[in-house]
């Protein structure tokens, strides 16, 4: 018999707000305004834009402080993208000028669902002064 | 009745300035060359707007509030910047409100700062500014100092209701917009447009430490893109982007 671990009650908070978390980032902000960073995984989400041309999907992210060789771009399934980088260099809350709240951020990490059908294997990415290009030929 | 905006004046605003407008637009141009020349130019708060149309936020500085529209200036000068994206159904009782305020202070010129949303921006190695004008003398202006025209097209947003406000008064006024990027805050852009600035009104403003943070620029200036994307989109911002219709 599967021994099942007893879970603590901040574990169920944390899974629940991770359940959230990967609803909103799919459709939208059905609840409540969500802040564009994380503290727990010192990670900040970068400003993106999704554009659907006839033959292609075009996405494209902010990354400033980043290099090119740390950017990650990961297919999870058919439609959805898991986006990270690595900034090089530590951004503290100070540096942004919050004294409300202490953390620092080293990476971006974005999580998104794409509109339409896409063929992944033919994903070409391109990365130029912190902004990244994703692009996917669209299924007809 | 009840004015539904006003302007308070915290200090001596002077006679016969130049009124340059640096709001939240595209690629937050007009914001990010706003507080560069803050910085630049020591300026200080010498008014702000005041009213229950816009929504109820401050914005904290050292501690102690702040409207997020603010007029700051010198003896030559006077600037309103807004810290927070105006919503779409204010834009037009604030940017009267401001005109008139600047009318009441015998302005001479007034020249909003801006954008103009580029496609495959990210691969120009050069921007341009362009210029529209509310008289056929503003124009000229900027045509003498070479800087484009803005010829035809649709304009958007607070610039649009300046100049059309401006027009109808017969103040000399000007949309000054540099190619940028829509959506991500472009500290590039805002350098440009303070050059473009610097030939119509020879006021000399060092952009060298505007480029030097860019980056830092773009991170910090994010979540007011977000914001102001949002209230773009109510506006129908994307129109800028049609081709006119031909009406000679």
């Amino acid at each position: 018999m599967a021994i099942r671990r007893k879970r603590s009650f901040s574990d169920l908070i944390d899974e629940y707000f991770k359940d959230l978390e990967e609803w909103t980032q799919e459709f939208g902000e059905p609840f409540a305004e969500r802040p564009s960073w994380n503290l727990k995984n010192r990670s900040i989400e970068p400003l993106r834009e999704t554009t659907i041309n006839p033959t292609e999907v075009l996405i494209t992210l902010d990354l400033p402080f980043t290099d090119k060789s740390t950017v990650k771009v990961k297919p999870v399934g058919k439609s959805t993208l898991e986006i990270s980088a690595k900034m090089n260099r530590v951004i503290k809350s100070d540096d942004l000028g919050v004294t409300h709240w202490r953390g620092e951020f080293q990476k971006y990490h974005s999580h998104m669902r794409i509109p339409v059908q896409v063929n992944m294997d033919k994903m070409k990415v391109h990365y130029k002064k912190g902004l990244l290009e994703i692009h996917l030929p669209r299924k007809h | 009745m009840i004015e539904e905006v006003k302007i308070v004046e915290r200090n001596k605003v002077p006679s016969g300035a130049t009124l340059i407008f640096g709001f939240p637009d595209v690629g937050l141009v007009g914001v990010i060359a706003a507080s560069h020349l803050i910085d630049e130019l020591n300026l200080s708060e010498v008014a702000y707007v005041d009213s229950e149309l816009l929504p109820p936020l401050i914005v904290l500085h050292e501690g102690l509030p702040h409207s997020s529209i603010r007029i700051l200036g010198d003896d030559k000068l006077v600037l309103a910047i807004s810290e927070a994206p105006i919503p779409a159904d204010v834009v037009y009782p604030v940017m009267n409100a401001l005109i008139e305020w600047a009318r009441s202070k015998n302005v001479k010129m007034m020249i909003s700062l801006g954008g103009i949303p580029m496609q495959d921006r990210q691969d120009a190695t050069e921007l341009k500014a362009f210029a529209a004008a509310s008289t056929p003398e503003a124009l000229k202006i900027a045509q003498d100092k070479n800087v484009e025209t803005l010829t035809e097209g649709y304009m958007i947003g607070p610039q649009a209701i300046m100049l059309q406000r401006a027009a109808n008064a017969g103040t000399p006024a000007l949309a000054l917009l540099a190619q940028c990027f829509p959506n991500y805050p472009d500290p590039e852009a805002a350098a440009e447009v303070l050059k473009g600035l610097e030939k119509i009104t020879g006021l000399k403003v060092n952009v060298a430490k505007l480029l030097e943070k860019g980056e830092e620029i773009r991170l910090r200036a994010r979540d007011v893109m977000k914001r102001t994307q949002e209230e773009m989109s109510k506006t129908k911002k994307g129109q800028e982007l049609d081709i006119p219709i031909y009406v000679s």
